[in-house]
């Protein structure tokens, strides 16, 4: 049968379907035999797209990878990959909803702590590829009216990442990329939520543990929050010396001053 | 469409018709420490968009070696048109490496605004092609760089194609100006696969448009008892049929820079190198052949 030649933008939906829910009837007929069948053919494409997601993923989650084993990595890969798939050429991009659908993927609810693992793996992957930004000059702030300063609201470097987790991730995130069994074992999960900054410093990707005011105080700065405020969450600790410290980290590359004027209740 | 010529710049660090490697993240510190031999590197672009040390490794090899940039990530053959924020990264890393040579494929990835992350075959038709020449006109016009274009391994055809790839390459490159970046060990699979004849189709380019050659290993998957489909993986030396094949490449073309592509368990560098010499030692046997045609 004569089927009529369709446009290019059908053609790429059509091939679409068939690559990521292996769905080919708006394709199969287009495809030319020659001995072996359209879905023989079409199974190449679908087995590079699979194992070009499934690799990108593993990249960016090696210790979900490690913890789950391969196998199971693949099938839930290849769950994921029929939900979302990537919007952009740059795989280090691909993937930020992997922790929240592992939240929901049922074959993985034993392991509870895997999902706090791959937010962590998140903010790792975004600190090691995030664009390299100059810090904030620190002398733009100095010449500010001491009015002026209350009312800063900071960009945080693209590299740096606040992570609240229910689980220990970062003790159970290292043991694992060390294949250290021995600390593996002396964690105890259930010890309770910890508060974490993750950011890329020169000398690589640095996770470290927060307390949770000093957390929540650089948190509040990072999402823009006017410095008046954000210091009004964080009494009873010493904000200063920790505002110093991002300063004086890169932690900043720039400020705006907030418009409206900040009224104490 | 007229062939017009987009403001060129010039190469600082122009490629040499010399064997190169494919430079992967595994050989980022050996480069650096040991200065392997290699004539020059080529990087994927879209491994080298973001910040921190892969760039910085990049920076510090191009002080030492021309640097080639070979995009995956452009789809010049989706009919929706190119990604504007894609294409402006892709410049970016341009104007900080100064590249000898910019590539990228005939194929398609993106519809719909989604990357299907493969190099997916295109229907040669009138349409198709002209969608391939507008988005080469806007990258070289966008990039202020000429442009090379690859052939692909392809694993199926479309019934309503009618130009030969081959011809598909040679209309692009005369309507757009373009290069062609020629991947022998592509031409062999895809001349295998599809019953083509391997040798007509080199016999078929421009000679003057080949500023690049591509070679790597390919599998042969049984599809069962005797249908065979052989697939490009980069992961193995290049085949005995197409260094044959490169070596009547070179009698065609001339002398061409000449790449080692291995992206599939990646082996250690001096696999690659012994991969390069080989080819090396080709281009030169080309050398004294055109040397000895001229002197006739």
């Amino acid at each position: 049968m004569e089927t009529a030649a369709p446009s290019l933008l059908d053609l790429q939906r059509a091939l679409h379907q068939s690559l990521v829910v292996h769905d080919d009837r708006g394709i199969s007929a287009h495809v030319a035999g020659g001995g072996i069948s359209a879905g023989e053919r079409l199974d190449i494409y679908r087995n590079t797209l699979a194992g070009a997601l499934t690799t990108a993923l593993r990249l960016s989650y090696p210790a979900v990878h490690r913890l789950v084993g391969l196998e199971f990595f693949k099938g839930a890969a290849g769950f994921f990959i029929e939900s979302f798939q990537p919007k952009s050429a740059c795989l280090d991009d691909y993937g930020d909803e992997f922790p929240a659908f592992l939240s929901d993927f049922e074959p993985a609810a034993s392991l509870a702590y895997l999902p706090d693992i791959a937010r962590l793996e998140w903010a790792v992957n975004r600190a090691l590829h995030a664009a390299d930004m100059e810090p904030l000059d620190t002398q733009r702030l100095v010449a500010l009216a001491e009015a002026e300063r209350a009312r800063v609201r900071f960009a945080p470097h693209p590299s740096v990442s606040l992570v609240r987790v229910d689980y220990p991730a970062d003790l159970i995130w290292r043991a694992v990329l060390e294949k250290d069994d021995a600390a593996l074992s002396a964690i105890y999960p259930s010890a309770g939520p910890v508060w974490l900054l993750v950011e890329r410093l020169p000398t690589g990707v640095e996770v470290r543990r927060m307390s949770e005011s000093a957390w929540r105080f650089t948190s509040a700065l990072c999402d823009g929050r006017p410095l008046a405020a954000a210091l009004d969450e964080a009494p009873d600790f010493d904000a200063p010396a920790l505002l110093a410290d991002h300063l004086a980290t890169g932690r900043f590359i720039d400020f705006s001053l907030n418009e409206t004027t900040w009224n104490l209740p | 469409m007229d062939s017009h010529a987009p403001p060129l710049r010039k190469a600082r660090n122009p490629i040499p018709a010399k064997a190169g490697v494919g430079l992967r993240f595994r050989h980022h510190q050996e480069v650096l420490e040991s200065r392997p031999a290699a004539a020059w590197f080529e990087v994927h672009i879209e491994n080298y968009m973001g910040g921190g040390s892969a760039p910085a490794y990049l920076d510090a090899i191009r002080r030492d070696y021309p640097v080639s940039l070979h995009g995956t990530g452009l789809s010049l053959g989706s009919a929706e048109g190119l990604d504007p924020g894609h294409l402006a990264r892709v410049r970016k890393l341009a104007e900080r490496i100064e590249p000898g040579l910019v590539s990228e494929h005939l194929s398609w990835s993106v519809v719909d605004g989604i990357y299907l992350a493969d190099l997916l075959p295109l229907p040669m038709t009138e349409e198709a092609l002209q969608v391939v020449c507008r988005h080469v006109d806007q990258a070289q016009s966008d990039l202020k760089r000429r442009l090379l274009i690859e052939n692909p391994s392809t694993y199926l055809q479309f019934r309503h194609s009618t130009i030969p790839e081959w011809e598909f390459l040679v209309q692009a490159a005369k309507r757009t100006g373009c290069g062609i970046l020629c991947d022998v060990n592509n031409i062999y699979v895809s001349a295998c696969n599809h019953g083509w004849d391997a040798s007509g189709y080199l016999a078929a380019l421009p000679p003057e448009a080949i500023s690049e050659i591509h070679l790597a290993g390919h599998t042969v998957r049984q599809i069962d008892g005797e249908r065979t489909l052989r697939i490009d993986d980069h992961g193995s030396r290049v085949a005995p049929g197409v260094w044959t094949l490169y070596a009547e490449a070179l009698a065609l073309f001339g002398p061409v820079p000449t790449l080692i592509e291995w992206d599939t368990d990646v082996p250690p560098m001096a696999v690659l190198l012994e991969e390069a010499e080989h080819a090396a030692a080709l281009i030169e046997e080309a050398e004294i052949g055109n040397s000895r045609a001229l002197a006739a």
